[in-house]
């Protein structure tokens, strides 16, 4: 099958791929690119799970065609530690033990990270709200609200 | 496993509770499985990439009941990238299976894809393509016409009928129903929650390859050798034979202990196409595909004098159950053994009803029990005039009413003096209505929640590697809960090894072989299992120290030595002093093995396969002597908008007897999950049903509520439990499902308080307070 | 999803004339269509991508109203500072809306063509009728499970429910839809079901929406947006208001309002008879309440949905004494 070719940048990465039409960016990124770290929770936007940043915008990418992210930037949680080096919302997700299954956890990081970089300051309800799209079972609400403001907390400080 | 290749960089030492290291039992060290979840590098089961891989679809059944009268697959096998379409005629047969308390099923094949409708949403055909895109796309043009029937919709169908009697759940002490009829006091109502879904944020899904007449099947599983037995006797190979593998699970609270249809389904293709096959449920294919909580009805009548003191309970329930296969959701598990009374009776019946059938869901029997006693006693409270704290503590039982044990430990009554405290509940206005913030009509309720402890047998493996690491391996499971971690603590504690230095490997089974990680048995049984395996490694690792020549203790002719932090040395510090891994090179060792298991000594090998592939060797907690249950009580502050009728949940403090805590870090976050599912089913959780199609409509993330970041307040618990030496070999009890219970009737039991209106059917939604 | 060919539209022009073939739908945001092709409700055999277009983005604001391209995004538009102190229920009606993904997805364009969430138009496989999807072929809504369907603008052919937020605003302070030269009213642009719920939109083959303009007014200058829904976000409403107000020099008497109601009608839906029930009036409890249950003249229930007869005058009321306390 030919495909449709499309080049990104994908966590600093420029990335080739192709695609069908009727492929979603989120299954690009998992199946064909082996980034599994988006995880599909819905499939049509009602839960947060493939939450991912493209051009600097926070999205469902469940809902997005991976022929649509031409010349586009994607940032995924596999982008956020710098080799051993976690990012400090991950280091306060691991502390606060603000993740249990995992399935959630890497769209809350992602969103978490999208809601800083706009707000870096922000409140707790702010947060409980920005944070909204990001569904959790498990459940850890209460503790991701922890970890986030601590995050906030230490990189204001950075 | 690389859950230890990315360093923490926090301290290990500090934040414990106890004084205890984060590293040790009851210390707070954060999850080992962390770093791999947190960076994405987690693989769960269906992110294998596998050569070869097809992708199969499943077609539903559109009727609630009724036949199959045929099925055209013909534009389907047309359409591009298809493989195989797999209807009841052309998939292979399979043989029926064992259920999960092991009994034997008369021979007769099994057909996962069904002929006879007996609700909407069965699975009746499958697509495989090369694509998961070409599956769905041909799914769709998969032509099914149907002899429909009618359908009993759900408990209030008409043709539903009284159900069934179970006897077995018959409870009965003194003469209740006289003593109903005498008691100064009576109430009585009845109380009903719906349908409602684990909704794991993972669907259920899995890969299986066939490799001649072995099954590998990567699939997110609570009891991975039950799953394999369920396998092995589907497509009658040994056990042996099949191998499942589930290193992270995102997610079950219930509904991925046992192997389902839509599992049956993907074998038989991959052994059909002779190519590794991937099934992923969409997320509406996860309402129907396998059972959430039932559908209750009680009916709780209490009895008692003006002081409040119960005289007399009687109790009838009824759940919902499937056409053909058999669901019973205790309803008087709770009812019975709250309160002190003299006479009880409890009664239940299920419900034929054309539904998937249902399955376990967080605290099932529990939960439901819960909301009927705890609302009941809540509505007793305000009919004589007692504070609801006041009068469970009037009616407290000193020992199991119904078992008539005593408690192994109960420390209920320490979690309301401690949650009441925190809470503040001394300040609060008795009268509904009484308390307001503007619009906001305020509310404080509370209620109590129990959850017995079940017990089992377990096994692991403990090595000690030629460079001082440790492993522990188990076919148990994590899927959340916090098992590799607590193992690593358990082995770190028991070997003298840091935390660190220990891989805990889970979630094959080709491991040492475990039981079901379900009804919160899971943490007690394995720290078990690994504590006796690593004491075992350890007794060799300190004997090789003392008898070898070779070593360099062997000239002190001790008779123990101490291991601590890695390194063996003498009790009183003299003499030498050397690394695990130094010792095992002096004695020319690359490795010390040990298995553990807590199996009565006499076991036969029958006996094991036994105790790890079903549930039918679980001893019952109220074995020998004692009762054994985890305790929890719960206060909660609720706004109500006068004029909207909208409910929040705005102050939360829990306090919960689990016994010990093996990490109270990740207790905590089990604890809180369970109040925030118990807040969703108090206030939003319900499948709704289409009565004409006998299906439920809300089957997607967007329409079936489940609570977000927004709904949740903030949550505080308070841990009241002191070691509990008969709940399990390390002192702790139930954890996952406990804080569940309780939640839904202190949420209603605070709207009560809030507006003077009862509502005794679950969700609380706004129209019923508008 | 069935197969389909994806396009990239190089300009404005050619994107018209390639969604004007048949079968070639317009991709401006994917949060509806992708969804409903995926429920198997939208069925392209072309998808016409314009998200990248350029200039179709921009938001200006003065004192005579807004120009908001149709590929603003609703997230951009929401923290728009102009917009926020110019037009707050735009901005609030925006930010209530879906997720901050959805939001940060969703063009401006591409909202006002989002669907209903009717479970049954939603289900092709389980409900073949829905005369939304296929006209005349009966709707499965009438007699099911109705909680969220409107009781306002139905038809015997047709109860779902307009499940958007922004437009609700947008009717309530005349804004205005550009489909390239083409203006019409937000108000007209949407269209009762009747006998055609298949027909939602005034937009023809080849119509493209490029902007939407909304005109400045002290009622939008002092305007909310509430939405009240069983969870307290992501959800769409149960009822939910518009309201804007402008007071006299005494600061007490209604010289202007403004109110549309979300959440419980088939489009959104301007109440005139609450506007002119309060114009000249002075702002008091009992007279904003008596005057808010208007705002359901003529409404009929399917059971389940009856509580938002009830709940949405409250809504109303609500907003318009919220917008009073700050006078």
């Amino acid at each position: 099958m030919a495909g449709i070719a499309v080049s990104t940048t994908i966590n600093g990465d420029i990335t080739e791929y192709l695609c069908q039409p009727d492929e979603t960016l989120l299954d690009v990124l998992r199946d064909r690119l082996g980034l599994t770290g988006a995880k599909e929770g819905c499939g049509t936007g009602d839960c947060g799970a493939c939450s991912i940043i493209l051009d600097n915008r926070l999205v469902c990418s469940c809902l997005v065609l991976g022929a649509e992210a031409e010349g586009r930037r994607i940032e995924t949680v596999e982008g956020m530690a710098h080799g051993d080096q976690l990012h400090t919302l991950q280091q306060k997700f691991l502390e606060h033990a603000a993740l249990q299954c995992g399935i959630c956890t890497p769209g809350f990081l992602i969103a978490a990270k999208d809601l800083l970089a706009k707000n870096p300051d922000p409140s707790e309800e702010e947060i409980r709200f920005g944070l909204a799209g990001n569904l959790c079972r498990c459940t850890g609400y209460d503790k991701i609200v922890r970890a986030v403001q601590d995050a906030a907390i230490v990189m204001k400080g950075a | 496993m690389t859950v230890h290749n990315i360093r923490v960089g926090e301290s290990k030492r500090g934040d414990a509770s106890d004084g205890t290291l984060a590293e040790a039992v009851g210390g707070r060290l954060s999850r080992v499985d962390g770093p791999a979840k947190i960076t994405g590098a987690a693989k769960y089961a269906v992110e294998q990439q596998l050569e070869g891989l097809a992708y199969a679809v499943l077609v539903e059944s559109t009727i609630a009941s009724g036949k199959v009268r045929a099925i055209d697959t013909a534009s389907a096998e047309a359409s591009p990238g298809v493989l195989r379409v797999l209807t009841p005629d052309t998939i292979i047969s399979l043989r029926t299976a064992s259920d999960w308390l092991g009994t034997t099923p008369p021979d007769k094949p099994y057909c996962p894809l069904a002929r006879d409708i007996t609700f909407s949403g069965q699975h009746v055909a499958a697509v495989v393509a090369e694509t998961f895109e070409q599956a769905v796309a041909a799914a769709a043009l998969v032509n099914v016409s149907y002899d429909e029937t009618p359908s009993i919709v759900d408990l209030s169908d008409g043709k539903a009928g009284d159900g069934i009697a179970i006897d077995a759940m018959t409870k009965e002490w003194g003469d209740a129903p006289a003593a109903f009829a005498a008691a100064p006091v009576r109430i009585c109502a009845a109380y009903n929650t719906p349908r409602e879904y684990q909704a794991p944020m993972e669907p259920h899904g899995l890969i299986a390859r066939w490799e001649g007449d072995r099954l590998t099947v990567w699939e997110p599983s609570q009891w991975l050798d039950g799953m394999a037995r369920t396998y092995a006797e589907w497509f009658e190979v040994p056990f042996e034979n099949v191998r499942l593998v589930s290193p992270y699970i995102g997610g079950g609270f219930g509904s991925k202990a046992l192997a389902l249809s839509h599992g049956a389904v993907a074998a038989s293709a991959a052994k059909m196409i002779g190519r590794p096959v991937k099934l992923v449920m969409t997320r509406p294919q996860t309402f129907t595909g396998y059972g959430g909580r039932a559908a209750t009805r009680q009916t709780v009548t209490i009895g008692a004098d003006r002081d409040g003191v119960i005289q007399s309970i009687v109790h009838r329930g009824v759940n919902e159950t499937s056409i053909d296969g058999m669901w019973v959701e205790p309803l008087g598990s709770v009812t019975s053994i709250m309160y002190a009374t003299p006479n009880f009776s409890s009664k239940q019946n299920v419900v034929r009803v054309n539904s998937v059938v249902p399955g376990a869901m967080r605290a099932p029997g529990e939960n439901p029990s819960a909301f009927g006693i705890e609302s009941a006693i809540d509505e007793l409270a305000y009919e004589v005039g007692i504070d609801p704290l006041e009068i469970r503590l009037r009616n407290y039982a000193e020992q199991d009413p119904h078992a008539k044990k005593a408690w192994s430990t109960r420390q209920l009554r320490e979690a309301f003096a401690a949650g009441a405290e925190r809470f503040g509940w001394s300040r609060r206005s008795p009268k509904p209505r009484s308390m307001r913030d503007g619009n906001q009509l305020i509310g404080w309720g509370v209620a109590a929640g129990t959850y017995p402890v079940r017990r089992a047998y377990g096994e692991a493996v403990v090595r000690i590697l030629a460079d001082g690491s440790v492993e522990v391996e188990s076919s148990s499971i994590d899927m959340g809960q916090g098992t590799y971690t607590i193992l690593a603590q358990t082995a770190a504690e028991t070997l003298g090894v840091p935390a660190d230095d220990v891989v805990v490997k889970l979630g094959d089974s080709r491991f040492a072989r475990a039981g079901v990680s379900g009804g919160s048995r899971l943490a007690g049984v394995m720290t078990g299992a690994v504590h006796k395996a690593a004491t075992s490694a350890l007794d060799q690792l300190v004997g090789l120290a003392i008898s070898d020549p070779r070593s360099p203790f062997h000239a002190l002719q001790a008779n123990t030595l101490v291991v601590a932090n890695g390194r063996i040395g003498s009790p009183r510090g003299d003499g030498p002093d050397v690394s695990i891994a130094e010792l095992l090179k002096s004695v020319g060792r690359d490795r010390i093995e040990a298995t553990g298991d807590t199996m009565p000594a006499n076991s036969t090998a029958e006996d094991r396969y036994k105790n790890y592939t079903t549930i039918a060797m679980a001893l019952p907690h109220t074995e020998g002597d004692y009762s054994r249950y985890s305790w929890c009580a719960h206060f909660i502050e609720v706004r109500v908008d006068e004029d909207f009728g909208t409910v929040r949940v705005s102050r939360v403090v829990s306090a919960l007897d689990s016994g010990r805590l093996y990490n109270p870090k990740l207790a905590e976050s089990q604890w809180k999950g369970g109040i925030i599912m118990g807040i969703g089913q108090a206030l939003l959780e319900e499948g709704i049903m289409d009565r004409r199609h006998g299906r439920i409509v809300n089957n997607n993330l967007a329409d079936y509520l489940v609570p977000t970041n927004a709904d949740i307040p903030d949550i505080e618990v308070i841990s009241v439990g002191i070691p509990d030496p008969h709940s399990s070999a390390l002192g702790g009890k139930g954890v996952g499902e406990l804080g569940i219970v309780g939640v839904a009737p202190a949420i209603a039991n605070a709207v009560f308080h809030a507006t003077g209106k009862r509502v005794r059917d679950l969700p609380i939604t706004l129209e019923k307070l508008i | 999803m069935r197969d389909f060919s994806y396009l990239r539209a190089t300009s404005t022009d050619a994107a018209r004339q390639a969604a004007a073939l048949p079968g070639a739908m317009l991709l401006a945001g994917g949060t509806t269509l992708i969804d409903l092709a995926k429920c198997g409700v939208a069925e392209p055999d072309t998808l016409v991508d314009i998200t990248h277009l350029k200039g179709l983005d921009r938001i200006a604001v003065d004192e005579r109203g807004a120009t908001i391209g149709a590929l603003a995004r609703m997230g951009h538009v929401a923290d728009h500072a102009d917009i926020k102190s110019r037009f707050p229920a735009i901005s609030e009606a925006l930010w209530q809306a879906a997720s901050a993904q959805i939001r940060n997805m969703a063009t401006i364009g591409g909202n006002l063509m989002q669907r209903t969430r009717c479970p049954y138009f939603r289900d092709p496989a389980n409900f073949a009728a829905c005369n939304k999807r296929v006209s005349g072929s009966g709707c499965s809504a009438i007699g099911g499970v109705t909680r969220g369907h409107a009781v306002l603008g139905t038809s015997e052919a047709c109860i779902a429910m307009y499940p958007g937020d922004l437009a609700t605003a947008l009717v309530a302070f005349d804004a205005t839809v550009h489909l390239g030269e083409r203006k019409l009213l937000v108000d007209d642009f949407f269209l009762l079901p009747g006998t055609t719920p298949d027909r939602e939109h005034a937009i023809e083959p080849g119509e493209m929406i490029t902007a939407i303009a909304i005109p400045g007014s002290a009622a939008a200058r002092r305007s909310t947006y509430l939405k009240i829904r069983d969870r307290q976000s992501y959800e769409f409403a149960a009822a939910s208001a518009a309201v804007g107000i402008e007071f006299e020099a005494d600061g007490r008497t209604i010289r202007d309002l403004r109110v549309a109601l979300g959440g419980v009608a088939t489009k959104p839906w301007r109440v005139r008879a609450v506007e002119d029930a309060l114009k000249g009036k002075v702002l008091e409890p009992e007279t904003v309440r008596a005057a808010s249950l208007l705002a359901v003249e003529g409404a009929v229930d399917h059971g389940a949905n009856h509580y938002k007869i009830e709940l949405a005058p409250r809504v109303v009321a609500r907003a318009i004494l919220k917008l009073g306390e700050t006078a």
